[in-house]
């Protein structure tokens, strides 16, 4: 099953059932436990909330970076408040971000040393239970006591498995242990009692960067973060193993062999009135990373795709083929604020990997890019091939990566071309 | 000092030659040439008349009569004295009027009237011509014309229609994403047909109107010929997409064969449907194409949304047997597609 991932924003209504042992934690925690909320400057109303909690004596309070995007993106337009168990609320500053992992750091003006979380020195054991803290909905914080179920299988960048209720609002809250140290920080649900937690190693990192040198320019840190990111993911890409798989015993095609990469396949074997036969083999990473509400990156996509003529002309097949291949487009989502519009380019290529061989494949190849206006040096790529050697038959190649720099994305369009072919 | 005693009294403008009295009519009696004409300057009658005084009316005693019912039963004469013609009114009610080479008109009673002048009595004009009147040189056939008479033929017509169905058919058939029986192709291609015959036979109905010959056949031939003309023009056109890189200057040049194909065909529309002068015709053809196409390209441009995320590319592919160009490998693929993050963060920077 796919997972399919939402950043905690849905209404989710449950009654928690908080044990005498919840209650006590919730008692002794609250006073470093805050709402954060984003105001619009120029309505004065708030645009969004989450969580936070305090982590150090001196007013470092951590929470989602998704809780305060658009402050980050947009800090024009915004700013950020804490409410704290009191009914208190005050202005705090954006300090540090780690926008890979969904984390932020703000801070408060304190006058006397405050009671806070500890971060915890190890990990959980399986089975743990644990208690996620926060305010879903705005309805006021809670505890909810869940279990620890290791990291998330296949996951590019690591994330606590957490089985029990995150809800929107909740985003930023502490996950603590039986000891009140924090273990982990609520990011997303999947529903039904799964929910995802950014591993506190992360956060530990981050407080510790921060402590050491501060960032001066958090959109700076941003494409850092971002361009290092992409490297790390790319290199892994590049180089690790390319099996080559068949498809419908006609083609071959690369099986990238990296666990954060998972492949689908479908068919329209049972289809009896098609015209056209086909199957199609689709992988992707199952994680990308959210800039803003209108803006994702990091995504990977990858699709292969071959059809077969079934009483069929040669021109009817390629009118009917067109059409498969004319609307392909981006992977994530993005706005004119963020991103140029695609720079494309097309013509006819024969891979020489397999030239002159039976394996030769000849193909139309579209390459398009996009550059990100606010982290120079990324883009978002989309390369589409299309066999032209087959009367009957055909083969698409095609992939899209998000927020890669042109080194990297040349590097894998080089391989990746060379790895599709006939049978 | 010869040419001043000569003929004093004959009117010498240009266009006009002044008949040598030696060998001409006597001097009372004069040859006039009268030519109802349309408001348009169209011609309805001509009267050639060999006499010194033409009278004008509605009643049955004139030399021309003219049912128009704002005109007198006897309006006006014409008498030629001296050489020369007058006008008289004879008390009209709505009085004459005479408008000398598309110059104002002026009331007109006792005046002389040239060559080319026009009569205006109630609603209707007289042009009044003098035998010497220069005609316009003889126009040569055009080599259309033989190409018209060609196309024209029913043969030609029927077979330029059968070519335009069999190629709407072929059209509907490609589009189709499903089984397609032949009746249904046949019925698309015939309404496609019938819709594309509008054109030619809006044509002839306007040159049947503004009193031309209709010359449906050679219309309806024309058209659907550019038609099929156009059709193969889109062939080429992706025939070449498919086959070179986007940026190739062929491209450029065969999207404009359309241009100049759809120029072509309103030309000779306009050709067969309209007698009028070269460039009024040059000028109309330009017009209708610019709006054809200039209003295509607006309809497109004010759709164009103002951010588009969905990348464009040349997607046109065909079965390998339209295959003509060479392929490259993916090296030269890989330094042109790095070209583009280039551009790409110039078109980040620029809004």
């Amino acid at each position: 099953m796919k997972a399919f991932f939402t950043l905690v924003f849905i209404l989710f209504s449950s009654t928690t059932f908080a044990t005498e042992q919840a209650e006590e934690i919730f008692a002794q925690l609250t006073p470093s436990l805050y709402q954060i909320k984003l105001i619009d400057k120029a309505s004065g109303e708030k645009s969004s909330i989450g969580s936070g909690f305090q982590i150090s004596a001196d007013g470092i309070i951590a929470t989602n970076y998704h809780v305060i995007s658009s402050y980050a993106r947009h800090p024009e337009k915004y700013r950020i408040e804490y409410l704290d168990h009191q009914g208190n609320m005050a202005e705090v500053d954006l300090v540090s971000v780690d926008v890979i992992n969904d984390l932020a750091l703000v801070k408060r003006q304190v006058n006397n040393e405050m009671p806070y979380f500890k971060l915890s020195d190890k990990k959980p054991i399986k089975g743990e239970k644990l208690f996620a803290l926060g305010n879903p909905h705005d309805l006021g914080m809670i505890v909810v006591p869940g279990t620890y179920n290791g990291l998330k299988k296949e996951s590019f960048n690591e994330r606590i498995h957490f089985t029990g209720s995150i809800n929107s609002g909740m985003s930023g809250g502490p996950v603590v242990n039986k000891l009140e140290k924090v273990v982990g920080i609520n990011v997303a649900t999947s529903g039904n009692q799964i929910g995802f937690l950014v591993p506190h190693d992360k956060l530990v990192t981050l407080f510790n960067d921060y402590n050491k040198k501060a960032p001066t320019d958090i959109k700076q840190q941003m494409s850092a973060q971002l361009m290092a990111n992409q490297d790390k993911l790319m290199s892994a890409l590049i180089n690790s193993n390319w099996q080559s798989k068949e498809l419908a015993s006609k083609a071959l095609f690369p099986l990238i062999d990296v666990p954060f990469i998972r492949c689908w396949g479908d068919s329209n074997a049972d289809k009896k009135d098609a015209l056209i036969l086909a199957a199609i083999a689709s992988c992707s990473l199952d994680e990308n990373t959210y800039l803003s509400s209108h803006f994702f990156t990091g995504s990977v996509e990858i699709e292969f795709r071959y059809m077969q003529a079934k009483n069929l002309s040669d021109n009817k097949f390629y009118h009917l083929y067109q059409r498969q291949i004319a609307r392909a487009s981006a992977g994530n989502r993005g706005g004119k604020d963020d991103i140029s519009e695609f720079q494309c380019h097309d013509d006819l290529i024969k891979p020489a990997s397999t030239a002159n061989t039976s394996k030769e494949i000849n193909n139309k190849s579209i390459f398009c890019t996009r550059a990100y206006k606010d982290f120079p040096g990324l883009f978002d790529v989309l390369y589409l091939g299309a066999s032209i050697d087959r009367n009957q038959q055909a083969l698409v190649s095609h992939f899209t990566i998000a927020g890669v720099s042109q080194e990297n994305a040349m590097a894998f369009t080089a391989k990746f071309m060379e790895a599709v072919s006939w049978k | 000092m010869e040419v001043i005693n000569k003929i004093p009294n004959i009117h010498t403008e240009a266009g006009i030659v002044g008949p040598s009295t030696d060998n001409e009519l006597p001097e009372q009696q004069g040859e006039i040439i009268i030519e109802e004409i349309t408001r348009n300057h169209k011609l309805l009658h001509r009267h050639r008349l060999n006499q010194a005084e033409v009278s004008i009316g509605r009643d049955y005693h004139n030399d021309i009569i003219l049912s128009d019912p704002h005109i007198c039963p006897q309006h006006l004469s014409l008498s030629f004295s001296n050489g020369q013609w007058q006008l008289n009114d004879k008390n009209s009610v709505n009085g004459t009027r005479l408008e000398k080479n598309n110059a104002v008109s002026q009331d007109a009673n006792q005046q002389a009237i040239n060559d080319g002048d026009v009569i205006l009595i109630g609603k209707s004009q007289l042009r009044v011509i003098f035998k010497t009147h220069l005609v316009e040189d003889t126009i040569a056939f055009s080599p259309f014309e033989s190409l018209i008479d060609f196309i024209r033929h029913p043969v030609a017509v029927f077979i330029s229609i059968a070519l335009f169905m069999l190629i709407a058919g072929n059209i509907s058939y490609l589009n189709q994403p499903t089984e397609l029986n032949l009746s249904q192709l046949l019925v698309s291609a015939f309404s496609m047909s019938l819709l594309f015959s509008l054109w030619p036979a809006g044509v002839a109905l306007v040159s049947h109107l503004t009193k031309h010959d209709p010359r449906i056949l050679a219309q309806l031939g024309i058209s659907f010929t550019f038609f099929i003309l156009l059709w193969l023009s889109d062939f080429l056109e992706e025939i070449i997409s498919f086959n070179f890189a986007s940026n190739s200057i062929l491209t450029v040049t065969v999207s404009l064969l359309p241009i100049g194909l759809a120029f072509s065909l309103f030309w000779l529309n306009s050709y067969i449907g309209f007698h009028v002068s070269a460039k009024r015709r040059m000028i109309v053809a330009i017009c209708i194409t610019t709006l054809l196409f200039g209003g295509s390209y607006l309809n497109q441009y004010s759709k164009r949304p103002d951010f588009n995320p969905h990348p464009q590319y040349n997607s046109t592919i065909m079965a390998p047997s339209y295959l003509i160009a060479p392929s490259n490998n993916v090296d030269e693929f890989l330094k042109q597609s790095n070209a583009l993050f280039e551009q790409a963060n110039n078109a980040a920077k620029q809004d």
